[in-house]
């Protein structure tokens, strides 16, 4: 018997000291959208980027912001790479943390990802402001969405607030554009590859850019709070994240063209089934090496609140976590 | 003469009522629920306590924000559910009664009656816009089946015996039908309309989750879209307590209409 107990007792010695090499590395579950948005994580997927530094990212697909940031909150993914909504801030106020971590794309200057679209018999009949759209319908995806956001912000560029118009939510951007399409709704806050669409077939035409009218930090990179309670992998995964920022940020925004710059769009069309045209005007701009936007995240929280649709006023520290990014960095130094 | 005693072997078969255990089994969970979200093992994002919901809905009634929204709900279920029940019980009448309408709307009921009507919506949005039409078109279509097939089914199983009798008593054809027919389809009328409206309440959230600016179903699906969870149990509880009180009333109803039926 004592035998038979010191045998077993080797056998499972021998199992744990396994080489190494041999174990899988630790896997991260990438949840995210199908979209040209996205596309710096396809790049750190298919070059291996995460890999490097021994995380093995498995890609989630969701089909809109929202879930995302529900499924940070549940445990089904570890990491989301989406737009910033008031649910994602309602889910900390519910008392269950998620971690904005990195730069993941912005509104900025000759950036834009969304657009106010207005109905073209509107536009011919003099409607080009926010101005002229007072007591209008306008056509959102979701309260509380990144879109709803910006019609609330163009709205207060111009001295007006949401109670100014009457905000319709249509629950998707395909029903936005047929709501505009047939004239049910006075515009549309939308985004490409819809706003193209609509302008082409005359349906509507835009009047406000965002990026060019505000700039702000539209979407990041979170962890759940299980991953970043696992520091290691946390700052691992950060690393391979960097990379495919600077990698990212060196093809499409210093470049805007040559080889690298080509193969990331045919990646993307592999990856997003969308066709290159597309592809090369969806593009985001993001920080080279991750950073967010200083104080942005802050205003989003301070915003939603003071309009009533996140219940507690939190501040960056709640839901804002750059420590991974930051030791990634440091450690990345010699990688430059 | 010695009398013995006879045991009542059916005495475990009479239901009592117990309403106290009703009311404490009730409570119980309710406490346990409330203890479960004090003691923090849950966060309150996934399982807000029922003191939570409460006073969120204290708050949000008195705010108006609730009786707007109920009141809106009220009008597109009273609207759709009153012009589906009238159609329901009038068409089903007409295919009991005449051969003709039988002969042309039975294959027609058959026809229309297993299509979902969640998924007509998506139509009847493309025909009657995104406004109040296709919410309470979406209603009255729900209510309208379980209907017409109730009624008729009822008139079709009025006793023919009762129906000779009338006749035979010199009782006209339209005699007949409302005092001998419409008569015995009540209870089935009846349990066509408690049926419509578990269905009415179904539609109208479906309904106005789709394009609708205040309701019931607009109210849940927005604090989901916001992960208010807290504000979401009380479009729940309200929902709950719309066909509670739908149901009240129905009974309330059937027993006035039908006194020579028996308690249920």
């Amino acid at each position: 018997m004592r035998r038979l107990v010191a045998a077993l007792a080797l056998v499972s010695l021998a199992l744990a000291a396994a080489p190494g090499g041999a174990q899988p590395l630790p896997k991260v579950k990438l949840g995210v959208l199908k979209l040209t948005a996205s596309a710096v994580l396809f790049l750190g997927v298919e070059k291996g980027y995460f890999k490097e530094f021994g995380v093995d990212p498995e890609l989630v697909y969701f089909q809109a912001a929202q879930p995302i940031a529900v499924a940070l909150a549940s445990g089904d993914i570890d990491v989301g790479a989406t737009g910033l909504t008031a649910g994602l801030y309602n889910i900390v106020t519910g008392g269950v943390h998620i971690w904005i971590v990195a730069d993941k794309g912005r509104e900025w200057p000759d950036y834009n990802l969304s657009a106010l679209v207005v109905r073209t018999d509107l536009y011919d009949g003099g409607v080009r402001s926010l101005r002229d759209l007072r007591g209008k319908k306008v056509g959102v995806t979701q309260i509380g969405s990144t879109f709803h956001y910006n019609v609330g912000r163009y709205l207060e560029k111009e001295g007006m607030t949401l109670a100014d118009v009457e905000i319709v939510p249509l629950q998707g951007l395909p029903a936005l554009n047929d709501a505009l399409t047939a004239r049910r709704v006075d515009a549309v806050a939308t985004a490409e590859p819809f706003v193209s669409r609509l302008e082409s077939s005359g349906a509507g035409r835009v009047i406000v850019n965002t990026g060019d009218t505000f700039p702000w930090q539209i979407a990041t990179v979170m962890y759940s709070d299980k991953l970043a309670k696992n520091r290691a992998l946390a700052v691992a995964f950060m690393r391979g994240y960097v990379k495919a920022s600077r990698t990212y940020y060196d093809a499409v925004i210093a470049r805007k063209s040559g080889p690298a710059y080509d193969e990331l769009v045919a990646l993307t069309a592999r990856y997003t089934g969308a066709a290159p045209e597309l592809i090369r005007k969806g593009f985001p701009y993001q920080d080279r090496d991750g950073r967010l936007m200083p104080g942005d995240v802050g205003r989003q929280l301070a915003w939603w609140h003071q309009q009533g649709f996140v219940k507690a006023r939190l501040t960056e520290k709640d839901v804002v976590d750059e420590s991974f990014l930051r030791e990634a960095l440091t450690l990345s130094l010699g990688f430059r | 003469m010695t009398r013995l005693p006879v045991p009542d072997r059916t005495r475990a078969l009479t239901r009592r009522r117990h309403p106290v255990a009703r009311v404490l089994g009730l409570l119980a969970l309710v406490l346990a629920w409330e203890v479960l979200t004090r003691t923090g093992w849950v966060p309150p994002l996934f399982l807000p306590s029922p003191l939570g919901v409460l006073a969120s809905g204290a708050e949000m009634l008195a705010s108006g924000e609730l009786a707007v929204h109920i009141a809106t709900s009220l009008r597109r279920i009273v609207l759709g559910f009153g012009l589906g029940a009238l159609g329901g019980v009038s068409v089903g009448l007409a295919v009991g009664v005449f051969s003709l309408a039988e002969a042309i709307g039975n294959p027609l009921i058959a026809a229309t009656f297993p299509i979902p009507k969640i998924a007509l919506l998506p139509l009847l949005i493309l025909w009657l816009g995104i406004g109040e039409a296709s919410k309470v078109a979406v209603i009255m279509l729900g209510v309208f089946f379980p209907m017409a097939i109730n009624t008729y089914t009822g008139v079709r199983h009025a006793d023919p015996l009762l129906i000779r009798a009338a006749v035979s008593f010199g009782a006209g054809r339209w005699s007949v039908i409302r005092k001998v027919m419409l008569p015995s389809a009540l209870p089935m009328i009846f349990a066509g309309l408690k049926l419509g409206a578990g269905t009415s309440l179904l539609l109208l959230v479906a309904a106005e989750m789709i394009a609708a600016n205040s309701g019931i179903g607009f109210l849940i699906l927005n604090a989901q879209n916001l992960m208010e969870t807290t504000r979401l149990m009380v479009g729940i509880v309200v929902l709950s307590l719309l066909g509670l009180a739908s149901h009240w009333l129905l009974v309330r109803a059937e027993r006035a209409a039908l006194p020579w039926r028996p308690e249920v």
